[in-house]
């Protein structure tokens, strides 16, 4: 077997991060290159990432052995790739505007790069070292993301608040992690299904592994990091965060409730928090006033819509929940990405500093769809689809879940998809709102004059058209989504 | 080896127990290194339970390095924090709810 393509697709995010940072620091041009460099090296990989789906289509799966370290590129893998390369070559695109040229955002692609290598290396990872040592890679790279920008207070405290709680997360994962190996002797992930344990240390240790990849993917008790860092963070990292970094984590917990399926309940697990998920995201999400601020609260919501999908499948030992639940968040990523990007041109449209995210309120809204139409556009697709409306990407997901949990017939899923599908009209209340005041008459204060920059526009109009497209034709992405809703496989 | 876990746990709550209820922003850093290092002695303890030693050692190795990335950028800023707002209590610096 070939191992030069998984390790290419491992290696050259990682090992270009300091290229484009130097590039970035000596050019003096702007920084220009360094956005250059990123960018030649993601479209690389995605050709890397191309001639692997081909191998995986025709059966046989990319992977390279080192000692014992083993890195296989299955379906989970290969989906979480294609989030990861996906966010960040938009994030590309995006950013140079974004950051007017100021001085520093050359660290902004290196970090963007590791972050990208991180995420493929723990979708990969086939034992518990390497996928916890590649989780603390990606945590570490998206520090950088948070805080690159540090003028205002606000932006201090959400960075502090991010590596507090991110950091308490890893260390929860590294006690999770001891307990296993002391109850399995092993961290290989096929060894430790094999083994099946189902002894309480076991069952302690995924309970801690639970909690810390929670604190990444913002399982409720553990989101209270997520609106402030996704509110204060330049809108490009939130869309990153969102749409990818919080799918990771949600890859490794995959990866832990795989291998340990015997040890906890991982069906109730995941459908009880997915409930608790959406109930608290959607009423936090009523309460603000800032945009960002509310998109995050929404961004709870919705990956309690995943984890409740990937419940029902795990509760009826089918694959359509999960692959209800990995379709959904494969969605999220776009909508997100698309409201988060959307957020960013607006900021730019009203010619804040860089850096200062915050207070966007729907009265700045007002008049961008006569100002920009494309922009408006692009919001209101990604808020539709988010609050589910049909024939919208958000909806066909939905719809897959739910169709999921009815097949199941039992009382108490049936039940779940009630209040789910119950919880998605309740989100229309806040989503609407800021539809309104984007199509409503007259200027906000502080609305310039400015184009929207070509290369800005380049991520809108990409997510709105895959919106468009999921949403009338879900099965464009079932070559991803189903070989990566087999857990295990 | 059972004392060597309840050791482990007893920094882990310590640890907890600081983020908690600590207000300083340096102290929190100590909090956090606090319960990395009760991962740490059980990581290592766990690889040499089960005869695999280097397996423990070179994840406890991994994340010595792991937790001083944390510790470093928290502390970073917690310096901004200080150099801005004049204060490194939590009271003061917080001002994101709801």
């Amino acid at each position: 077997m070939n191992a030069a393509l998984p390790v290419g697709l491992l290696t050259l995010p990682l090992l270009s991060s300091p290229l484009a940072y130097f590039v970035g620091r000596f050019s003096g041009r702007r920084h220009g290159l360094a956005q250059f460099v990123a960018l030649v090296v993601l479209l690389v990989a995605w050709a890397m990432f191309v001639a692997m789906a081909g191998q995986l289509a025709a059966g046989e799966t990319p992977q390279f052995e080192y000692g014992m370290i083993a890195f296989r590129l299955d379906g989970l893998a290969m989906y979480m790739a294609a989030l990861a390369l996906g966010l960040s070559t938009l994030a590309v695109f995006f950013a140079r505007q974004m950051f007017q040229a100021r001085a520093g955002s050359e660290k902004y692609y290196a970090a963007l790069l590791a972050l990208t290598g991180a995420m493929i290396g723990l979708a990969g990872a086939r034992d518990l070292f390497n996928l916890w040592v590649w989780f603390e890679t990606m945590i570490a790279a998206s520090y950088l993301l948070v805080v690159i920008f540090h003028d205002e207070a606000l932006n201090l405290e959400a960075g502090f608040k991010y590596v507090v709680q991110s950091a308490m997360g890893s260390g929860l994962v590294v006690f999770g992690i001891a307990l296993i190996l002391l109850d399995t002797g092993t961290l290989n992930l096929d060894l430790i299904a094999q083994a099946a344990p189902h002894s309480a240390m076991a069952a302690i240790g995924s309970a801690l592994c639970f909690i810390g990849f929670g604190v990444k993917v913002a399982i409720v008790p553990m989101h209270t990091w997520l609106p402030d860092v996704y509110t204060q963070s330049p809108s490009v990292s939130s869309a990153v965060l969102a749409g990818a970094v919080s799918k990771a984590g949600l890859v490794g917990l995959l990866r832990v409730t795989a291998a340990l399926s015997a040890a906890i309940p991982w069906a109730d697990l995941f459908m009880l928090f997915g409930a608790a998920s959406i109930l608290a995201g959607n009423l936090l999400a009523f309460r603000q006033r800032d945009v960002k601020r509310l998109l995050a609260y929404s961004s709870m919501g919705h990956l309690g819509y995943v984890m409740l999908g990937i419940g029902f499948g795990l509760h009826a030992g089918q694959t359509a929940g999960v692959y209800g639940g990995l379709f959904h968040a494969l969605n999220h990523s776009v909508m997100k990405g698309l409201a988060f990007f959307s957020i960013g041109a607006a900021l730019y449209l009203l010619s804040r500093p860089v850096g200062r995210e915050h207070g966007l309120r729907l009265d700045d809204l007002a008049g961008m769809a006569r100002r920009c139409p494309l922009l408006a556009l692009a919001l209101t697709l990604a808020l539709f689809s988010l609050a589910g409306i049909p024939p919208l990407a958000g909806f066909m997901s939905k719809w897959q879940i739910f169709a999921a949990g009815l097949a199941a017939n039992s009382p108490w899923v049936t039940a779940l998809v009630v209040f789910a599908a119950l919880n998605s009209v309740l989100s229309l209340g806040y989503y609407l709102p800021v539809v309104n005041a984007l199509y409503r008459e007259g200027a906000s204060e502080g609305q310039t004059r400015l184009p929207l920059p070509r290369l800005m526009a380049i991520p809108l109009v990409v997510l709105s058209f895959l919106i468009v497209l999921l949403g009338l034709w879900p099965d464009a992405v079932r070559w991803l989504v189903a070989p990566a809703s087999v857990l295990g496989g | 080896m059972i004392w060597g876990l309840v050791a482990a746990f007893a920094l882990l709550a310590v640890g907890l127990y600081g983020l908690l209820a600590l207000r300083n922003l340096i102290k929190l850093t100590i909090a956090l290194q606090l319960m990395m290092k009760g991962g740490l002695i059980a990581v290592v303890l766990a690889g040499d339970a089960v005869g695999q030693r280097g397996l423990g050692e070179s994840l406890g190795v991994t994340l010595i390095i792991a937790d001083t990335v944390a510790a470093v950028i928290g502390l970073a800023l917690a310096v901004l924090v200080r150099r801005r707002l004049g204060s490194l209590d939590i009271e003061v610096v917080s001002k994101l709810r709801g």
